[in-house]
C-alpha cells in the first residue's frame, strides 16, 4: 500500500504554512469580504489614470499621429518604449510559475499567481501599444494573416511579424496556463459561497470536483504547459530583442540583445512582483503566505539579473571599441556624455539596474520591507529608462548627422503611458479581490498531511 | 437486473483514505470514485499503478500539428505573394520561418493539451453524479465515492469503508452538505 509522505522537516517554507487544508481556505477566502477604503482608494486612483489614457488617445484619434511627439528620426518613442517595459514586465510571471515548477522551488508557491496574474494583464497591457502605435487603430487586423482578395500576406522574414506571433502565442499559453491553475482554486471559492456568487464561481470552475481522475489528467497537463512555458519565456522577450537587433542601427545591431533582454525582462519583473505584493500582503494580510522569505528570494533573482544586465552594459562598450565600427562607439559614447541630450537616461539607468540594487547584497536591507519596497521601485524606473536609453538615443543620434534629432514625449504619450499603468493596475485589483490569487491547492500541497496513524 | 446505489465515504485522515482504496482493490471492487482537496501522488500511484495520463499524446499531436501549421502558413503565403525577398533570402526561407515554427508549435501543443485536459478530465463536469457535489472535498475531507454500486454487495462495502476508518458513511441521495463557516 501506498505510504504518505510526510514534508522535509527541513524544509525552509515549514514556518510558512498554515496548520490544514480548511486553514488555508478559510484564510485565502477572506478577500472576498468587504474590502478596505485602502482597495477603494487603489482601484479610483487607477481608473482615474484610465481616464487620462483614455483622453490621450482619443486626442491622437481625432488629430492623428502629430500630436505624440514621434516624428523622423525617432519614429519609435514612447509607445515602443512602454511596450517593451510592459511585455518585460510580464516575464516573471511566467518564470516564477513555470520554470521555478519545473525545478520545484518551494518559494514560488505563495507568489506565483498573483505573479501570472501580473503576466497576464502586463501583457494585455503591453498588447495596447502596437495597436496605439499604428495611429489608424481600426486597422489592427493588418497584424494577422487572414485570407484576402489580394492575396496580400504578412511578411515572416520580419522580426516584427515574429513579435507579433511571439507576444499572441506568449499571452494565449500564459492564459491558459494561468487559467488552468485557477480551475480548483475557484472550485474553493465556489464551495465557500452561496447564491449568485456561487453560480458565478460554479460557472468559472466548470464543475470541477477533485475526483482522482480529474487531478491525474490535470496534473499531467500542468506539466505539459510548464514545459511548454519555459521555452517560451526565454524565446518571447529574444524575438522582441531582434526588433531592434535585426536592424542595422548602431546601438542596436548586437548579438547580445536577446540574453540582454531576457535577464532585464526578468529583473524588472521580479521587481514588480514585490512592488505589487507587498502593498497587497499588507491590505489583504497575507502575511502568512506571502513575506519576507518569498521577497528575499525575489530579491536575490534581482540581484542575479542586474549581474547580468551590469555585464550587458559594459559588453556593450567593450564590443564596439573592440569591434572598430565608427558609428558603434560613436553612439556609445555619445550615450554615456553627461552633457548630450539623453546623457541624464543613461546615468540615471545605471544607478537603478546597477547600482540601487547593490544594496540587497546586505541580508538585513534585503529583508527589510522599506528598502526591499524602495529599491523595487527604483528598478521599474530603471528598466524603463534603459528601453528610452536604447530605443531613443540610436534613433535620434544615427549614421547621417544630418538627421540628428532631440526627441521628447508630448503630453499625450505621457498621458497614454499613465492610462497604461492605470489599466495595469485597475485589472489586478480587480483580480486580487475576486479570484484565488494565492494557490490555494499547492499552498494545502505544503501543509503536513492529515494521517491518524494506527488502523 | 441488480440495482445500482450510491454509497459514499467520508474521511478525515489521508492514511485511512489509502487504507480505503487499497482494500477495495484486494477485494476486486471497481467504479468508484476517490475525490481529495489536493493532488496526492499517493493516491495517483494506487489508483492508476503508474500507467501515464494520454494527454501526453494530445500534447504531441498538437506540437506537431502546430509545426506543419507554422511551416505551411509562413511558406504557402511567402510562395503566393514571391516579391517579399529581403536580404536575398528564399522564398521559403527556413531559418527566419523557424521563429514562426515554434511559436506555432508551442500554441497548438499547449491549446492540444488543454482540449486534452478537458476531454479526460470530463469537464465540464455541472451534471456530474450529485453524490460527488460535496463542497467538504475541496475543503479538507477525502472520499471514496461508489454512483453505481451493485446494491447485493451495498453490506459489504459500507463494513469495508467503515473499518477503514471512514468518518461517515451515506448511501442513497442523502449526500447534501455545506462546508463549516462557509
Amino acid at each position: 500500500m501506498a505510504k504518505v509522505e510526510v514534508i522535509d522537516p527541513n524544509d525552509p517554507g515549514k514556518p510558512n504554512r498554515p496548520a490544514t487544508y480548511g486553514e488555508t481556505n478559510r484564510d485565502i477566502i477572506r478577500v472576498l469580504l468587504t474590502p478596505s477604503v485602502g482597495y477603494f482608494a487603489a482601484v479610483l486612483l487607477s481608473m482615474v489614470a484610465m481616464a487620462i489614457g483614455g483622453w490621450a488617445w482619443y486626442q491622437q484619434i481625432t488629430w492623428g499621429m502629430g500630436v505624440a511627439g514621434i516624428t523622423h528620426p525617432t519614429m519609435w518613442g514612447v509607445y515602443i518604449v512602454t511596450f517593451v517595459f510592459w511585455v518585460g514586465i510580464g516575464h516573471a510571471g511566467t518564470l516564477i510559475s513555470a520554470i521555478l515548477y519545473l525545478v520545484r522551488s518551494r518559494w514560488r508557491t505563495g507568489v506565483y499567481r498573483a505573479s501570472e496574474a501580473m503576466t497576464v494583464f502586463a501583457v494585455m497591457t503591453a498588447l495596447l501599444f502596437p495597436v496605439l502605435h499604428l495611429g489608424r487603430c481600426w486597422q489592427a487586423y493588418w497584424f494577422f494573416p487572414y485570407p484576402n482578395q489580394r492575396q496580400l500576406w504578412l511578411n515572416f522574414k520580419s522580426p516584427l511579424m515574429w513579435d507579433v506571433f511571439a507576444i499572441s502565442t506568449y499571452f494565449t499559453v500564459s492564459v491558459v496556463f494561468f487559467y488552468v491553475g485557477l480551475v480548483p482554486d475557484i472550485a474553493v471559492f465556489r464551495d465557500h459561497s452561496r447564491g449568485l456568487v456561487k453560480k458565478f464561481y460554479g460557472l468559472l470552475a466548470f464543475g470541477w470536483r477533485g475526483t482522482h481522475r480529474q487531478w491525474h489528467h490535470y496534473m499531467a497537463a500542468y506539466g505539459f504547459f510548464a514545459a511548454f512555458a519555459a521555452p517560451l519565456v526565454l524565446s518571447v522577450h529574444s524575438v522582441v530583442s531582434w526588433d531592434f537587433a535585426m536592424a542595422p542601427t548602431p546601438g542596436w545591431h548586437s548579438t547580445i540583445f536577446p540574453p540582454y533582454f531576457v535577464a532585464g525582462a526578468i529583473f524588472s519583473g521580479c521587481a514588480m512582483v514585490i512592488s505589487l505584493l507587498m502593498p497587497m500582503s499588507y491590505l489583504f494580510d497575507w502575511h502568512k503566505y506571502v513575506n519576507t522569505w518569498h521577497y528575499e528570494n525575489l530579491a536575490k533573482m534581482c540581484l542575479l539579473t542586474s549581474g547580468i544586465l551590469t555585464y550587458a552594459y559594459g559588453m556593450e562598450y567593450f564590443v564596439s571599441w573592440y569591434s572598430q565600427n565608427p558609428y558603434e562607439q560613436s553612439i556609445f559614447l555619445w550615450r554615456a556624455d553627461p552633457s548630450a541630450d539623453y546623457g541624464w537616461a543613461f546615468y540615471l539607468m545605471v544607478f537603478c539596474n546597477c547600482v540601487a540594487p547593490l544594496a540587497w547584497y546586505s541580508k538585513k536591507l534585503r529583508t527589510n520591507h522599506i528598502s526591499l519596497f524602495i529599491v523595487a521601485a527604483i528598478i521599474n524606473v530603471g528598466m524603463w529608462f534603459e528601453r528610452f536609453n536604447i530605443i531613443v538615443s540610436s534613433l535620434a543620434h544615427n549614421f547621417d548627422p544630418a538627421t540628428w534629432w532631440y526627441y521628447w514625449p508630448s503630453t499625450v504619450e505621457w498621458g497614454v503611458l499613465i492610462g497604461s499603468a492605470g489599466w495595469f493596475f485597475f485589472w489586478f485589483l480587480l483580480f486580487v479581490k475576486s479570484f484565488p490569487a494565492i494557490a490555494i491547492t499547492e499552498i494545502k500541497e505544503m501543509v503536513e498531511p492529515p494521517v491518524k496513524g494506527s488502523l | 437486473m441488480a440495482t445500482a446505489v450510491r454509497i459514499k465515504a467520508v474521511y478525515n485522515h489521508l492514511d485511512c483514505l489509502l487504507t480505503g482504496i487499497d482494500r477495495l482493490k484486494r477485494e476486486g471492487y471497481t467504479g468508484f470514485d476517490v475525490q481529495a482537496p489536493l493532488p496526492r501522488h499517493e493516491i495517483e500511484e494506487i489508483m492508476y499503478e503508474g500507467k501515464p495520463s494520454p494527454v501526453r499524446w494530445w500534447t504531441m499531436t498538437g506540437a506537431i500539428i502546430g509545426l506543419c501549421a507554422g511551416f505551411g502558413i509562413t511558406s504557402l503565403t511567402h510562395s503566393a505573394w514571391p516579391m517579399i525577398n529581403p536580404g536575398g533570402k528564399p522564398t521559403v526561407a527556413p531559418v527566419p520561418f523557424a521563429v514562426i515554427m515554434f511559436e506555432a508549435t508551442i500554441l497548438v501543443g499547449a491549446l492540444f493539451t488543454g482540449l486534452g485536459m478537458i476531454i479526460h478530465c470530463g469537464l465540464p463536469a455541472f451534471f456530474i453524479d450529485k453524490s460527488l457535489q460535496d463542497p467538504r472535498m475541496t475543503d479538507s475531507s477525502f472520499g471514496i465515492t461508489f454512483t453505481k454500486a451493485n446494491a447485493a454487495q451495498q453490506e459489504a462495502i459500507i463494513d469495508l469503508l467503515s473499518k477503514s476508518g471512514a468518518v461517515e458513511v451515506t448511501t442513497g441521495d442523502d449526500t447534501f452538505y455545506e462546508v463549516p463557516n462557509a
